[in-house]
């Protein structure tokens, strides 16, 4: 069996701060996320054969800690579970206003989204990843991811009652009636 | 009032064509909070534990020395 190099090792230090963004992003707790990450951390050390120098570690390590991830949910019978509906009614999310934008509103607000749409966003929008890449980690189709960050995005925006940047269809209406307010 | 309503769906126009390239990019304000959320995340110090860890898996299974 081959050693562990170095450099995989000091690649893998490298890699726990966005190891553990993602996986904060995905539990939405502090301390799983940290148990999640530790678990990525030792599968990956495990399996260091299977990973090809010059390919991408953040993806890989990424692919294992999600996959991870809903392991462990699926042993619990998903208990985290439940997005839609009853929780939406729960929270209160003050509407933006003028584009201001609170960060813990914003934290809600993505707590309430499904995990697929959730990781999703996240993937794209802020850990850096193309749509291909993304696909990849999540094992599924481009096309799927796209359509997750767009329904994402949309939710996003309801929830947070934003209106008016960069709509389609009817939305870009309705944004122009509530700007005519402040007009 | 009838120019500003030409200037706002002009600039609704603007931001349709940004979106389709980017609709995460910084022109977005979902974009922009969802970078801040997870630079936050990102930025956060990293326990201990974490290089405890790795160390105790050297251990077991050392490192190669060159490379």
């Amino acid at each position: 069996m081959a050693a562990v190099s170095q450099g995989f090792k000091t690649d893998l230090l490298g890699s726990i701060p966005s190891l553990r963004a993602f996986a904060v992003s995905l539990t939405q707790n502090a301390d799983k996320a940290d148990d999640l990450v530790q678990e990525t951390l030792v599968k990956a050390w495990d399996k260091h054969e299977s990973f090809q120098p010059g390919t991408n570690l953040k993806a890989w390590l990424f692919t294992i800690l999600r996959n991870e991830f809903y392991s462990q949910m699926r042993k619990r019978g998903r208990e985290v579970q439940d997005s839609d509906g009853v929780m939406t009614a729960r929270l209160a999310v003050h509407p933006a206003q003028h584009g201001q934008l609170d960060l813990e509103d914003f934290r809600g607000a993505l707590e309430l989204l499904p995990e697929d749409q959730r990781e999703a966003i996240i993937l794209i929008g802020a850990s850096g990843f193309s749509y291909e890449e993304a696909a990849e980690i999540c094992g599924c189709a481009v096309g799927t991811i796209k359509s997750r960050v767009s329904r994402a995005r949309t939710r996003l925006q309801e929830i947070l009652k934003i209106s008016g940047e960069d709509e389609y269809g009817p939305d870009a209406i309705s944004a122009q009636v509530t700007g005519s307010t402040a007009a | 009032m009838k120019n500003m309503t030409k200037a706002t769906t002009a600039g609704v126009g603007n931001g349709r064509r940004a979106a389709s390239r980017d609709p995460l990019g910084p022109n977005s304000e979902i974009g922009r909070k969802l970078k801040q959320y997870y630079d936050e995340l990102v930025s956060d110090n990293v326990p201990d534990r974490f290089a405890q860890l790795l160390s105790q898996l050297e251990k077991a299974e050392p490192v190669q020395k060159k490379d």
